[in-house]
């Protein structure tokens, strides 16, 4: 059983990381902060020329697991940039991406100011296209979410094109968490208190052992997801469901033990932690919560002939 | 909680209905307007004799029992801290002059306290100095002229420095054994030569964070608060008055209570699990409301212990961010007109969320609260 990414994907990845790292980084989510509306030349040359835009994740094994990569490597960098939205767009639609949203209640996606045209989609598989995206806010306090239009038309059934739509946004929070626990880490081998790195207390190494549970509980869930989409399964979406459950719970616990531990200085503007806290709640908040996201998965494993998973 | 205390909660929540704006989300926002409201709201309170509402009468307070000046933490707490800074005046650094000042301090010092004309900051964090206070590095350094000190050193994560006119400032005056001897609290103008102040921009909000740089700041003797080199004892009783610190509980219940009534019809919509967390946030607002009732009242027949409090406070606190995430879960399945209630709300529970990221680190840490705790189980 592989319960990674193929080595292909993963140098993808690797290489992606450095590409976005040298186009500037973590300063470039700054500068979009200051004019959401440069998101876009921002960001979107340098995924370009990844070539994430020629990525075909709903055709190609291969390129599903490059397009996953490329989400973690986005999201370890916090990549303001709908990324994971895009790379599912579907292939049926002449548009640039897709948001999975609600069946009913307000739909909303991380794409204030963006020059894009977007699909919608509901678990059911209804679809409509968005006409038009009101900024919920400013983005220190809204991070880019927008309330979104959305218009029904007579497009095809997408009950195939939600669980993609579902689980790369899963691999982007995945790298979020990935750079919280590392940053996390660094921090607590050189602060000092009390004479001695905090990494030294006890009370503090279990916080660390209780985020990376759940972060790499998150990982082997991410691949198995992806690898159900892959097959066809017919389980997929639910089986991304359980993935993003685990993602929203594995964040919580993430975010709550990387602030405790870097102290008031997480909060701060000038550490990363801060952004990566508050850019990974459009994740976390749409389409669905905790809560309604257990009640989806709940409702849909308990239908009778479905499978809950595990052994297949 | 006393005869009172209904017809003070009534008073209060009419003058903030009269006197704050409905979208006030605190004194600490990047619109200085803001920060008027709270200046005027404290001078409204004092003028009724409720700023300083526990004070003894002669520094112009009304001698007002714990369970009054619980109502007022409450219901401030509840709406935004209308008070803005000055809850710390009131609170802790005017009893610490009660105590321990000279008659010049009290005669300074209490009276602006008591009209609400003066904000206060506490100079104690330092980079190195968290959880770990006692060994903090700011110094004042005798004159030769015996004219005083001069205080040399850094502080962080300093509230309301910016618009603070004093300065409860510790600092080290003697290096002696054992870290908490040789610590001295100076009473500093912030106007005062050397003091400089730089906002530090947090997710928090803005102007709430600053560090406070002291570079060769005279100070006298007669700004020493107690007495030199035993300022540790000085600290640890205004820590003591704020056992059981803000009453988080009651802006968390106040917005979880305002759910139902903004969302309306489609309250009944949510997912049954929502509404199940949604209700357990309550009951565990009831919780924390009980145990800081049980804290004040052991404090008030003097037999507080700090283990009391600590169960309170990490209830508490991981009160306000277990509600801030059902709160904004709420939020995310609410359509909302963005106007009236339901435009407050969305603000609110959006500030919330941001502020509680804060509250297990802010005014001593969850973890010393667990280390608190769990000494006095083990004794």
């Amino acid at each position: 059983m592989n319960i990674d990414l193929s080595e292909e994907a993963l140098a993808y990845g690797t290489s992606a990381g450095q590409a976005i790292e040298s186009a500037g980084g973590d300063r470039l989510l700054l500068a979009a902060e200051e004019d959401p509306r440069q998101r876009e030349s921002q960001y979107g040359p340098v995924l370009a020329e990844l070539g994430a835009w020629e990525l075909d994740p709903r055709g190609d094994g291969d390129d599903l697991e490059a397009a996953a990569a490329l989400c973690r490597a986005a999201g370890y960098r916090a990549v303001a940039y709908p990324l994971a939205e895009r790379l599912a767009r579907p292939r049926d639609l002449d548009v640039d991406g897709l948001i999975v949203v609600p069946d009913r209640g307000p739909a909303s996606a991380p794409v204030a100011g963006l020059p894009l045209r977007w699909a919608a989609v509901t678990l059911r598989g209804r679809r409509s296209l968005v006409t038009g995206a009101r900024e919920s806010g400013p983005p220190r306090t809204a991070a880019f979410a927008a309330t979104l239009d959305l218009h029904g038309t007579d497009l095809a059934d997408g009950a195939g094109d939600a669980a993609l739509g579902l689980v790369l946004p899963c691999w982007t929070l995945l790298g979020l968490l990935d750079r919280a626990i590392d940053l996390t880490l660094a921090h607590v081998k050189v602060r000092e208190q009390f004479g001695q790195p905090l990494s030294a207390f006890q009370g503090v190494q279990f916080q660390l052992t209780e985020a990376e549970v759940e972060r790499t509980g998150l990982d082997v869930l991410a691949k198995y997801a992806l690898w159900s989409i892959q097959a066809g399964s017919r389980e997929a979406t639910q089986d991304a469901l359980a993935l993003r459950m685990a993602a929203l719970e594995a964040a919580e616990v993430v975010f709550r033990a990387a602030h405790q531990l870097h102290g008031a200085m997480g909060f701060c503007d000038e550490t990363p932690l801060s952004w990566l806290s508050r850019y990974s709640q459009p994740i976390r908040r749409a389409p669905f919560g905790l809560s309604a996201t257990r009640a989806l998965l709940a409702e849909r494993i308990g239908r009778p002939g479905a499978r809950a998973g595990g052994d297949r | 909680m006393g005869p009172g205390a209904a017809a003070l909660r009534d008073e209060l929540r009419q003058l903030v209905r009269d006197h704050v704006p409905r979208d006030y989300l605190g004194a600490f926002t990047d619109d200085p307007a803001d920060l008027e409201i709270a200046q005027r709201f404290c001078r409204t309170l004092a003028a009724r004799g409720l700023l300083c509402l526990a004070w003894p009468p002669e520094y112009g307070g009304r001698g007002a029992s714990p369970w009054e000046q619980t109502v007022v933490r409450e219901e401030m707490w509840a709406h935004h801290e209308p008070r803005g800074a000055q809850y710390m005046g009131v609170n802790w650094v005017g009893p610490a002059i009660m105590r321990h000042g000279t008659a010049d301090q009290k005669e300074r010092h209490l009276p602006p306290i008591a009209r609400g004309e003066v904000i206060w900051c506490q100079g104690f964090s330092e980079p190195d100095a968290g959880s770990d206070l006692a060994s903090l590095r700011t110094s004042a350094t005798p004159l030769p002229d015996g004219s005083g000190w001069s205080v040399h050193g850094q502080k962080i994560w300093t509230s309301y420095a910016l618009m603070a006119q004093w300065c409860f400032l510790l600092a080290r005056t003697s290096a002696q054994q054992r870290k908490q001897q040789g610590l001295t609290v100076f009473l500093i103008p912030m106007d005062a030569p050397g003091v400089e102040v730089r906002p530090i921009r947090a997710m928090l909000g803005p102007h709430h964070l600053n560090e406070v740089f002291l570079d060769g700041v005279h100070v006298t003797r007669g700004q020493v608060l107690g007495q030199v080199d035993q300022g540790w004892k000085v600290v640890q009783e205004v820590l003591a008055f704020e056992r059981v610190g803000i009453a988080r509980y009651a802006r968390c219940e106040r917005l979880l209570l305002g759910a139902p009534r903004v969302l309306g019809g489609q309250w009944e919509s949510l997912p049954g699990e929502l509404h199940a967390r949604w209700a357990r946030m309550l009951t565990h607002c009831r919780r924390a409301r009980l145990l800081a009732y049980r804290v004040i009242a052991a404090q008030s027949a003097g037999l507080v212990t700090p283990g009391d409090a600590a169960a309170y406070r990490i209830a508490v606190t991981r009160l306000d961010q277990d509600s801030a995430e059902v709160l904004m879960e709420i939020l995310g399945l609410a359509d909302l007109a963005d106007e009236g209630d339901g435009r407050w709300w969305r603000r609110e529970v959006e500030d919330h969320w941001r502020y509680a990221q804060a509250s297990t680190v802010a005014s001593g840490s969850i973890e010393m609260q667990r280390i608190l705790l769990a000494r006095e189980m083990l004794k």
